[in-house]
């Protein structure tokens, strides 16, 4: 059996709040942060709601403590990681060996964008320092730097899976002795290359969104960022308080069906979902919740759902999508879901599924309407799947369980 | 009729970038998806996109697209019915 | 029980005329421009018309690469696949940008924003092998292919049962990457000839791209380049100091010191500025290895390091060390290899040995 690597340190920021308290403030009160769009400058801010982080980029910079024009994805990276690595109780943890890997799927884009509009009709023109940081690695380098983390340092861009995939590495580069600890998740802003893209594929709906119901129509974008911190059994053993979770399962699968579709039986996310209960060790029963993909897609929700009903049978755990709060935050979709269900496993709650109506015609299950408090919740799956047919589940297990 | 049919077969070729296809190799009644021409669900989304900018139509729910572009004159019987109102 | 990784395939697409196996570097491209492009092979003998027609440059040149090197493996099951790529599909990237800009963010296509995501290579592969395993895509910077490497690493210490993972990088010039890094004064101004590049002193470096897959398996076969041992990432080494206790300690991790290393592949790029302590590890570090240079042949990308990943290979299975790679010759056998690379600021220190 591997030895195990710990949850020690947690950092999140989304439409639900700038920190850890104020995300688990909006989930126990069911507010959703999807909205129209304020802060993006593009057509469809009218249309198409989304899960902004409600902040200019001029108050995140003054939050992370870095300069106004650093890209929106390495801001948002910058005071999740930060509250994470605070929220770490070990003294000169910077002298272990000690990583970040971190998570995104269009880097600098945000800034990309603006200087392609001067760029696209003159080459000569457009400001260079708006793309010097346009690669996925510069938002993790920025953070790094700051933070003082040295030791591997590393960005991982498997679309929506990638927070999710950062955080096996990271878990794994730990369980290997070639790190002690590492801060792992990821990180997305809000970009019209994204809304535009998503739109080209005709898969984000007008409306907020309804995973899991038989009406939806699509999915809604979100961003923010969300890291927790893992660390080996020789680092626990020095802490002075003692982590309630630890990451006990993980698998990366494919689904190698389609390029931006998954397969009618979800047959990846089977494989994602069975490799992580066979890592941790665990049978489907031990489940008591599954945070879902869930992003309202009919082809995502339908797949993942099939893939549950053929793994769990008619004995279900509860379910929940928590992108009906946050929208699909895309590479950080992992790193936020992986804190909501560390609080799912500290506090005994589940999260509502949010606006859910209308079952699904090919389920016979729907997910977890109402906020479920007092409950004894051991095991939590989560899911993350992407363009590209990659997919992951990861396990997080209260300690000692 | 006959003039649509052999545009789009041209335009089909140029936005699907099908450079091993010559658009009079294409039939009028030719299945478009799957086993006829063998285009699949992103070619469904760029007939779309093609719909919208030669044409003007805006087909708001991508399921309908199978039926509308089950062959090149099908998707011209269409145009011709949604370009008159 | 064994965790060393025999690399049992190879493949690349790079500026020279790399994607035949059956000879090495027997003829040198040269070039007078500060560009170095891939040398396509015919892609109608790896994808057919209906496959091909979405795909750009880089995806044609990386899923190509990884299936020589698939082929030359003997065309093994494969339990991984890892991709490093710097700076990811930058022209379909860049078409869908100019899109949304032409069309107002109106009605836009959605082929280049499908194909623009960084996983659209690894992903491709596992499309087309129907391969339902790990599948990872790295991008950071000059630790992209690094990454990928110690993804495969990391499979071998966890799984103690025989596998194999595909692993390598791909990278392309894209019109307006060539166009902003130009802006910034990245490239060599002045007309230059990349065969002697590594040899004059001067200010900026030569565009280049590629992609280099390698088949790594827990067992030898008859095809067996060499061995992977590990791979090491220095961010941002300070100073001398710094770098060379990394690379003592490197080393010693595998029970070896700097006398056991007979070549040492460098990433001199030929920019003064980023030479510097690259320059300064030949000269006083590798005093009795022979130094091999490669950044001529395929150019300056973030992901480089996997085409000497190739050269090394090469050069541990035909015992040659060809004339067109050598900057200092000590006469050695190519028993064991450090490929010490540098893009920019971040290093990186690869082993191979026969």
């Amino acid at each position: 059996m591997p030895s195990a690597v710990y949850i020690v340190g947690r950092g999140v920021i989304s439409a639900l709040g700038d920190d850890l308290s104020g995300n688990r403030q909006s989930l126990l009160q069911s507010q959703a942060g999807i909205k129209a769009i304020t802060r993006l400058n593009t057509r469809y801010s009218e249309m198409l709601p989304a899960a902004e982080v409600p902040h200019t980029n001029e108050a995140l910079a003054a939050m992370a403590d870095m300069p106004v024009t650093t890209t929106r994805t390495a801001l948002l990276s910058m005071i999740a990681a930060k509250e994470a690595f605070d929220s770490f109780q070990l003294p000169d943890k910077l002298n272990y060996r000690a990583g970040f890997i971190s998570a995104n799927t269009v880097g600098g884009m945000d800034k990309t964008e603006d200087f392609m509009k001067e760029f696209a009709v003159d080459t000569t023109k457009g400001k260079l320092h708006d793309v010097i940081h346009h690669d996925c690695g510069a938002a993790t380098e920025l953070v790094a730097e700051k933070l003082g983390i040295t030791e591997v340092v590393t960005t991982i861009s498997t679309a929506c899976s990638s927070a999710a995939n950062a955080m096996i590495y990271a878990a794994r580069l730990i369980r290997n002795g070639y790190l002690d600890w590492a801060i792992a998740g990821g990180t997305d802003a809000l970009s019209r290359f994204t809304i535009n893209g998503f739109n080209s594929l005709m898969i984000l709906d007008n409306e907020l969104c309804r995973p899991f119901d038989d009406t939806r129509k699509g999915l809604n974008l979100g961003e923010g960022a969300g890291y927790v911190v893992l660390a080996s059994e020789k680092i626990v053993a020095q802490l002075a308080q003692q982590p309630t979770v630890k990451l006990s399962g993980f698998a990366n699968a494919n689904d190698a069906f389609h390029q931006t579709a998954s397969s009618p039986e979800g047959r990846g996310n089977f494989d994602a979902m069975s490799g992580a209960l066979a890592e941790a060790g665990l049978q489907p029963a031990d489940i008591d919740y599954i945070n879902l993909h869930g992003t309202g897609t009919a082809n995502n929700d339908s797949s993942e759902g099939i893939a549950i009903s053929r793994l769990f049978g008619k004995d279900l755990p509860y379910l929940s999508s928590t992108k009906t709060y946050t929208g699909h935050t895309l590479a950080a979709c992992g790193g936020i879901e992986a804190i909501y269900s560390t609080l799912a496993i500290e506090e005994g709650v589940v999260f509502p599924n949010l606006r859910f109506q209308h079952q699904m015609k090919e389920l016979e299950f729907e997910p977890q309407i109402c906020l479920l408090e007092g409950k004894e919740i051991r095991h939590v799956l989560s899911n993350s799947f992407g363009f590209g047919g990659n997919c992951t589940s990861l396990i997080f297990s209260k300690v000692n369980e | 009729m006959q003039e649509l049919i052999s545009t789009l077969k041209q335009q089909i070729v140029e936005q699907l970038n099908l450079k091993h296809i010559k658009p009079e190799e294409i039939g009028d009644d030719q299945p478009l998806f799957v086993d006829g021409l063998g285009l699949d669900s992103i070619d469904a989304l760029e007939l779309i996109v093609l719909l919208q900018q030669k044409y003007g139509i805006k087909l708001a729910n991508p399921e309908e697209g199978p039926k509308v572009f089950h062959t090149v004159r099908a998707l011209a019987e269409f145009i011709t019915a949604n370009q008159k109102k | 029980m064994n965790k060393e990784l025999y690399i049992n395939g190879i493949g690349a697409i790079s500026p020279q005329k790399t994607f035949d196996n059956s000879v090495f570097l027997e003829e040198v491209l040269s070039y007078s421009t500060n560009k170095m492009m891939c040398v396509d092979p015919d892609y109608s003998l790896f994808f057919d018309g209906r496959a091909i027609r979405r795909m750009s440059r880089i995806l044609k040149f990386g899923i190509a690469a990884a299936m020589i090197a698939i082929e030359d493996a003997g065309k093994p099951e494969l339990d991984a696949i890892s991709t490093g790529t710097g700076f990811g599909c930058l022209e379909d990237s860049e078409i869908f940008l100019r899109n949304i800009v032409a069309e107002n963010e109106g009605v836009v296509s959605p082929t280049p924003f499908i194909q623009s995501t960084h996983n659209t290579v690894s992903g491709q592969i596992a499309l087309l092998l129907k391969c339902q395993k790990s599948n990872n895509t790295f991008s950071h910077k000059g630790f992209s292919f690094e990454s990928a490497l110690l993804d495969a690493r990391l499979n071998a210490l966890d799984y103690n049962v025989q596998q194999n993972f595909l692993v390598g990088s791909s990278d392309e010039v894209s019109t307006a990457s060539y166009a902003i890094m130009s802006r910034m004064n990245i490239f060599r101004k002045e007309p230059c000839d990349n065969l002697a590049q590594l040899a004059s002193s001067g200010k900026g470096v030569i565009a280049g791209e590629g992609a280099a897959y390698v088949v790594l398996g827990k067992a030898a076969t008859e095809n067996t380049y060499g061995r992977f041992v590990d791979v090491k990432m220095i961010s941002n080494p300070k100073d001398e100091a710094t770098i060379e206790k990394a690379i003592h300690a490197f080393l010693a991790l595998h029970e070896l010191s700097l006398k056991d290393v007979d070549i040492v592949i460098s990433g001199l790029c030929g920019d003064e500025s980023r030479d510097t302590l690259l320059k300064h590890c030949n000269e006083k570090v590798y005093t009795e290895q022979t130094i091999v240079g490669f950044k001529h042949l395929c150019g300056e990308y973030m992901t480089a390091s996997s085409f000497a990943v190739w050269l090394g290979a090469k050069m541990l299975k035909t015992q040659q060390v060809p004339e067109s790679v050598v900057l200092r010759n000590t006469a050695r056998t190519p028993k064991t290899i450090l490929i010490h690379n540098a893009y920019k600021t971040s290093h990186s220190l690869i082993l191979l040995k026969q």
